[in-house]
């Protein structure tokens, strides 16, 4: 469960509003598509969901906990991919992997099987104890991943998350979100791609020059025009 | 041509910096005392050398003067700076051609091989006039005033300057060019790196070791006799390098001979310029496309390793800490700043204290067996110890060296100051390997018992805490996180010269401590009790602090 109440984030001295007086709510067992144009938010909003940009105002609540009181709690629920996977290009596959496992605290035999299973499923077995820098990005986004679910948290944060991956990892990664929220948890994550959009999410935002210009499920965007396209609804939205 | 001026244009501003630059003075105004600073701290460091070099060529203009042979200071001048601009020339041509980042996104653009080439090559040139210009600007100077030289000698001598790196970066350039078709260079990158800095300081100690050589008061004869002992070594490697030659005689031939020899030197360094540009439209491209290629070794996990890997579990902390440890060992810039002064600075004492002229060590181990003695050369040892370990970059970078991975340690489930600790720890552990290390270099050079030794290292330890702990925070409030190289984080952050002076203020704390009590006799273990008690105050208010300002600091770094 995420709570967003007014929240608000400037930049050069209050001069650009990157998100102004947001409030969202995403429930449990929900994948939430996060939508907007370049330069519209989503990256500063979902950087001051996990901690790594402080809000100028509003709170944040992430299952239960709020990311600015209580952050080592909110972080420990959160599982975070960033846009662009910059990891420890020194370490290999393996130390990444272990090094999130401990900071996690998650026990061996559960770190095991986690890792044996996603190592396996990404196919990135053989590439484990290779030095992270000669992965493509793909890899590294794929070890990203892994790094981020690896303590299997309740709440999914990824930001543009099927970037970068082939066809088979991205339709992978799919089924895991899905997986994910069907046991009660919840996925949020944002992207352009319109049409993963429009299959996977149980309800979609759209941020346009950092307000919350339109939420809900497909049935409510389409608001009685049933043939419109997510396409046809997100440009008439941030045309404006 | 165009191109390659636009090119040029755009290199010199990234290799400057110059749009940062302009952005920092115009937007971050707290920071512009930064660029300042170091622009000083640069100008007294080449003032400084300068003038002893100075005065060491002047021996040598005098000394040649006497043998009626004065234009042997412009031979030598010239020969020591071509054949470094050779050497080092090396790993900064392979870095600029073949490892720069930016190559990616030269390569597809409709470029000709030579512009990318050239350019590039125009900056390297640039960059080596920093290192060459205080190296041939005085010999020259010298030679044109000592010999009363008229106007025309000072326009040849800035041509020839000017051109001077030409021909060996052009030899560098072309030898990597054709080196790079065979083998792939750039799967050793590291290695390269790690070679390159090696190099670096066995040069550093070897004019280490002649500066100690040279007899205090006596200089003029010690050169007198260096050069005369060399001077076939100095005509043979000249023969060898014959332009460093053709340079002399340009500058000292009055007339139509000396300017023939210019425009010899001029024309040759034309005339390589050209072969490389053909060389480069037809092989350079080649050659880096070649080495693009990433090797990986592909092994697969056997079941058994996996579990081995898997079943290693440790704290947070600990994890920190041996991560650090991974990154610096395997990064070369970080393993040659951070851990070179462990190893380097034992090494300059030992040559130092061997090259001494037998005289002066008898004198110093007649010294050693005087009563009384062995507290000063305790004292001595420890100031040494502590001046190594001062030097140490490894905490006043620990945050600096995360650059675009800190958005890591921003999201994971751990308190800013349990990361601090493992870094503390981290940094610490290297400290006190320098601890160690010297004062076993010390107590054996200055046949010390081990009851010393062991004073040594603990006021050593108790004191790194402090300074590791001061050095770390530091680079807490203030890292250094926007970088594109390892070197900028390491050798360009301001935070390594404030860590500095940091730890040379505790040593003056210390020493002002320390001094008036061995003067006024005081017995030995007040001294070192006094000393040892100052390092744990120092270390436990240090500490404190770090781990006040943790929390915040981190909290209010944003990524």
């Amino acid at each position: 469960m995420i709570n967003i109440t007014g929240l608000s984030k400037s930049y050069n001295k209050g001069s650009v509003k990157a998100v102004d007086n947001l409030n969202m709510h995403i429930n449990h067992g929900e994948i939430f598509g996060f939508l907007g144009p370049n330069g519209a938010g989503k990256t500063t909003t979902i950087k001051m969901m996990i901690g790594l940009l402080n809000p100028d105002s509003g709170s944040i609540i992430i299952n239960g906990h709020d990311i600015q009181k209580n952050p080592l709690d909110a972080k420990r629920s959160i599982g975070y991919v960033p846009d662009n996977p910059d990891v420890y290009d020194r370490l290999t596959g393996i130390e990444y992997l272990n090094f999130m496992a401990d900071v996690y605290e998650v026990p061996a035999d559960i770190r095991k099987e986690r890792i044996k299973y996603f190592l396996d499923i990404f196919n990135l077995s053989d590439a484990a104890s290779d030095l992270i820098k000669s992965y493509s990005h793909g890899m590294k986004q794929k070890i990203v991943i892994t790094g981020a679910l690896i303590h299997d948290p309740a709440v999914w944060i990824l930001d543009e998350p099927m970037v970068g991956l082939d066809p088979k990892s991205a339709h992978l990664l799919k089924e895991l979100m899905r997986k994910h929220c069907d046991k009660g948890n919840t996925v949020f994550f944002s992207t352009h791609v319109l049409e993963v959009a429009e299959k996977l999410c149980d309800r979609i935002g759209i941020i346009h020059k950092g307000k919350l210009i339109a939420v809900g499920t497909m049935d409510e965007l389409r608001q009685g025009d049933s043939a419109g396209s997510l396409e046809n609804i997100f440009l008439e939205l941030t045309e404006k | 041509m165009k191109k390659i001026f636009t090119l040029l244009k755009i290199n010199l501003n990234l290799n400057f910096g110059i749009s940062a630059l302009k952005y920092r003075f115009t937007r971050e105004k707290k920071k512009r005392w930064e660029p300042v600073l170091v622009v000083l701290g640069i100008i007294a460091g080449v003032c400084s050398m300068t003038a002893l070099y100075s005065l060491m060529m002047l021996g040598v203009f005098n000394t040649g003067l006497a043998l009626n042979q004065p234009e042997i200071v412009l031979t030598v001048a010239f020969l020591f700076g071509q054949l470094m601009v050779l050497i080092f020339g090396i790993f900064y041509v392979m870095s600029m051609l073949f490892f720069a980042n930016d190559l990616n996104i030269l390569v597809p653009l409709p470029l000709k091989p030579y512009e990318v080439l050239g350019s590039k090559l125009a900056v390297v040139m640039v960059n080596e006039y920093m290192t060459l210009l205080p190296v041939l600007l005085p010999p020259v100077i010298i030679y044109g005033v000592g010999m009363k030289q008229h106007f025309f000698y000072w326009v040849k001598a800035i041509a020839l300057v000017l051109v001077s790196p030409v021909i060996p970066l052009i030899l560098d350039a072309i030898f990597l060019l054709v080196i790079m078709r065979f083998i792939n260079v750039r799967k050793n990158k590291d290695l390269f790196a790690i070679l390159g800095g090696i190099i670096g300081i066995l040069f550093a100690v070897g004019i280490n070791v002649i500066t100690q050589r040279m007899p205090k008061g006596n200089e003029e004869e010690f050169i007198r006799n260096l050069l005369l002992g060399n001077i076939e070594l100095i005509e043979l490697i000249g023969s060898k390098f014959p332009p460093s030659i053709w340079v002399t005689r340009a500058l000292s031939q009055a007339g139509i001979s000396g300017v023939l020899y210019l425009l010899l030197f001029i024309a040759v360094s034309a005339f390589m310029f050209v072969v490389l540009m053909w060389l480069a439209n037809r092989i350079f491209y080649k050659g880096l496309l070649a080495g693009q290629e990433v090797s990986r070794k592909r092994k697969k996990l056997t079941t058994n390793e996996a579990d081995r890997q898997f079943s290693r579990v440790t704290s947070p902390v600990v994890t920190i800490f041996w991560r650090e440890w991974k990154i610096i060992v395997r990064t070369p810039i970080y393993l040659l700043n951070g851990l070179s002064g462990i190893i380097v600075a034992p090494m300059i004492i030992v040559v130092m204290l061997v090259s001494q002229k037998s005289g002066d060590m008898k004198e110093l181990f007649e010294l050693i067996n005087q009563p009384g003695a062995q507290m000063v050369l305790t004292l001595i040892a420890i100031g040494v110890v502590l001046f190594t370990a001062g030097m140490n970059l490894v905490a006043s970078t620990a945050v600096s060296r995360e650059g675009r991975t800190f958005w890591i340690s921003k999201i994971i489930p751990v308190s800013p100051k349990q990361q601090v600790m493992g870094k503390f720890l981290n940094s610490f552990s290297v400290a006190l390997l320098g601890v160690i290390i010297m004062s076993v270099v010390m107590a054996i050079l200055l046949e010390l018992p081990v009851i010393r030794f062991i004073v040594i290292v603990v006021i050593g330890a108790a004191c790194s805490v402090a300074t590791t702990a001061l050095n770390l925070l530091i680079d807490v409030l203030r890292p250094k996180l926007v970088w594109n190289n390892p070197q900028e984080a390491m050798k360009q952050n301001m935070n390594g010269l404030l860590g500095m002076l940091i730890s040379f203020a505790i040593m003056a704390i210390l020493t002002a401590a320390a001094v008036p009590m061995a003067v006024a006799k005081l017995p030995e273990w007040i001294i070192y009790g006094t000393v040892l008690l100052i390092c744990v105050a120092l270390s436990v208010l240090s500490l404190l602090g770090l781990f006040a300002v943790a929390e915040k600091s981190y909290h209010k770094l944003e990524m």
